[in-house]
């Protein structure tokens, strides 16, 4: 079986090569089924074609990050990471490296063929000046108050704590004008309690004709902030970009150093910290299908799911002492070691859980006025899905079948099989179903770790110095979904990089397409809100 | 069937005099407080909440107070869409430089005497968030600030506790 499986592999390597003929530069293996190729800036664009090329591969863009690596080699570097899928089920990871050299760096855009590269090369000429040939380049990161063309904020040359003054310029939509079109702006202080961002309806009559929003209003510049910190700091950084998705981010950073520095994590904290990712799903969940049955109208289930969701945070609460698992981790396992009899507690209370989640399911799926609201709301197509790239349940409501734990399996998912839910409908109710249904897999599997904890250490010995300038990725599957973390460490072990790309940046475009629908599967305005809530999606994590 | 249970409504937190030294940093702005007069506690009280940076967890902690276990609208205390309604803004994270106009012009569209509850580390002191391009700093750099509510972010009974003592000094204000 082993020899079969390396044989695939070298296949494709082979495959590859060929694609890149002579412009490969270098080639590197980091881990058996992570490649790294260096080749020459005006090649890229091969990938695109060894893509369409090869469709039964499922290739999709796992993150693109651009280091300034000036003082070292006199270049910016961009690093763009491939995932493939090979016939006999080994998935592979393929990093491009291209060097872009000093002066005025430009490359051949991505976009204008891989519709999911978009928000990647817009923040990249933002935050560093580089200028991606080929396609329109809107403001993303930086709203249009910066000034274009002279302050690119995450050049090393760039000074932490420089500030540029605001000026009163706004943003500007381009939105369709015409007889019996107007418009409506939302935000960025929205009515509820939620986090802020400017949305744009363009409608006829009572129908969404189209859909804009302005986002990274609370960019604050966490990956400048991280910049030759050490480590712990950088973790408790991570910890603080999202609060829903707070050990995710955690484990995705940490996973990232851990591949760097070959550290192995006791298998006491490898089931300690699955247990814990899968009780902070379960949380974000019940979070989501509680602002799904409120925007549905049905406030008696949403009073419900948020009873549901308090009895989860207090479980949390109890097991790792803070609402969000926030400080639990640290590099090479856990800060704390958690007591057996916790374990037990949180078992019994867990069925409690699960019998009460039972009912409440089946309340709200045999509620009439809500299906009604659910069903055909927010439809977005299996192609439309995989072009933007979209992630998590989002993605899986579309009948992608994508998840990292199973995928490029991490922590303790390497020896626990679960199933995937996946639905094909592309609406609020099938978004609604994978989360029900996730609900009960983690119940599930926590089950399983529970029954199976091992006794021992929970921390190993974390080497003092890492290799320096190497890029490595951490990815977990968050509760909205895939989040990748790619780090750079300089000669001090200190940050040299940090970039992050959550689940949520990839489903947002996703959401806009959603809202405005395809076809004659059209949304109405007051389906906005539904639309937005069955994806549910973080602005922290976008905005960073 | 559970859902007949009952009430699952949990007790008002108490509050001791203490409380005052652990929330209100800056007491210069309310005189003679009386601490005894209870009445102040029968008022109502609208919140208007703004995020200007945070990581999304003190909005998850204020979702939660309006569940079933802590029910906040049993204080007469709710949140209201618009500032305009508001006695008291509530603003958590360090201010972005995106969202600096925007805190202006809700601060500045409230009716007096305008309440301002820093919500959460990073409102109260910056927390971990060092000052970027992006980043300015503490929120009472920007606008006064009446009620400290410090955590990361604070659980939901502290909270509670600091919009109960927000009705103290509306009164008095």
């Amino acid at each position: 079986m082993k020899t079969l499986i390396k044989n695939d592999v070298e296949l494709f390597f082979e495959s590859l090569k060929g694609a890149f003929k002579g412009h490969l530069l270098e080639l590197k293996i980091i881990s058996p089924n992570h490649l790294h190729l260096v080749i020459e800036k005006d090649y890229l664009t091969i990938i695109l074609e060894y893509i369409s090329g090869h469709t039964e591969l499922k290739s999709s863009l796992v993150t693109m990050t651009v280091t300034d690596e000036r003082h070292l080699n006199g270049n910016f570097k961009l690093y763009t990471v491939f995932s493939f899928f090979l016939p006999s089920d080994t998935n592979v990871l393929v990093t491009f490296e291209i060097a872009l050299g000093k002066e005025n760096p430009t490359y051949p855009a991505l976009s204008q063929r891989l519709p999911s590269a978009d928000w990647y090369e817009r923040e990249i000429h933002d935050l560093f000046g580089i200028i991606p040939q080929g396609i329109e380049l809107d403001p993303l990161v930086l709203h249009r108050d910066w000034p274009r063309g002279k302050h690119f904020p995450m050049r090393r040359d760039f000074l932490l704590d420089k500030q540029i003054p605001i000026s009163e310029v706004s943003h500007e939509f381009s939105q369709p004008h015409g007889d019996g079109m107007y418009q409506i702006a939302v935000g960025p202080i929205h009515a509820g309690i939620i986090e802020p961002g400017h949305l744009r309806f363009c409608v006829i009559g009572e129908e969404i004709y189209k859909f804009d929003a302005q986002l990274f209003y609370t960019h604050k510049g966490i990956e400048k902030m991280a910049e030759g910190k050490s480590i712990e700091d950088v973790l408790n950084l991570a910890e603080h970009i999202c609060g829903m998705c707070a050990y995710a981010h955690s484990n995705a950073f940490c996973l990232a150093i851990e591949t760097l520095g070959n550290i192995e994590v006791p298998k006491r904290s490898i089931f300690i910290r699955t247990i814990c990712l899968e009780l902070e799903r379960i949380s974000s969940h019940m979070a989501d299908l509680m602002a799904i049955t409120s925007s549905g109208g049905f406030g008696f289930g949403a009073s419900h799911a948020s009873r549901l969701r308090e009895m989860i945070m207090r479980l949390i609460h109890n097991l790792t002492g803070h609402r969000f698992l926030r400080g639990l981790n640290t590099i090479g396992g856990l800060k704390k070691n958690i007591s057996d009899d916790l374990f037990q507690i949180l078992f019994t209370e867990l069925e409690k859980f699960k019998n009460q989640f039972q009912e409440w399911e089946k309340l709200i799926l045999n509620t009439d006025s809500l299906l009604d609201r659910l069903e055909s709301t927010g439809f977005i197509s299996l192609k439309m899905a995989d072009s933007l790239g979209l992630v998590g349940p989002s993605a899986r409501g579309s009948g992608i079948d994508k998840d990292v734990r199973r995928d490029f399996p991490y922590l303790a998912y390497k020896d626990y099989a679960f199933k995937v839910p996946v639905y094909e409908d592309g609406d609020a109710l099938t978004r609604t179903q994978v989360r029900i249904d996730e609900v009960y897999n983690s119940l599930k599997l926590i089950k399983k770790l529970v029954e199976d904890l091992p006794s021992g250490d929970i921390v190993s010995v974390v080497p003092k110095q890492f290799p320096a300038y190497e890029h490595r990725l951490g990815i977990v599957e968050s509760a909205k979904g895939e989040l990748v973390h790619s780090i750079m460490l300089d000669t001090e072990s200190k940050i040299f990089r940090f970039h992050v790309r959550s689940a949520s940046y990839m489903n947002w475009r996703g959401m806009a397409q959603a809202t405005m629908g395809e076809d004659n599967l059209k949304n109405i305005v007051p389906d906005g809100p539904l639309v937005n809530k069955s994806f549910n999606l973080c602005y922290a994590c976008v905005d960073r | 069937m559970w859902v007949k249970k009952g009430v699952v409504t949990e007790k008002a937190p108490v509050i001791n005099a203490s409380d005052f030294e652990t929330y209100k940093i800056d007491l210069s702005r309310i005189q003679n407080l009386n601490f005894k007069e209870r009445s102040a506690l029968s008022r109502s009280l609208l919140v208007r909440h703004l995020d200007l940076g945070s990581s999304n967890a003190e909005e998850a902690e204020l979702l939660a107070l309006s569940n079933p276990i802590y029910d906040i609208t049993r204080f007469g205390i709710d949140f209201t869409a618009s500032p305009r309604h508001a006695d008291v803004l509530t603003v958590s994270g360090p201010v972005t430089r995106h969202l600096k106009v925007a805190m202006e012009r809700t601060y500045a569209a409230m009716p007096y005497p305008k309440i301002v509850v820093a919500l959460g580390d990073g409102a109260c002191n910056g927390s971990i968030y060092k000052n970027t391009y992006a980043c300015l700093g503490r929120v009472d750099q920007f606008l006064p600030v009446d009620v400290y509510i410090p955590g990361d972010p604070p659980t939901p009974e502290e909270i509670i506790k600091g919009l109960l003592l927000c009705k103290i000094i509306l009164v008095k204000k």
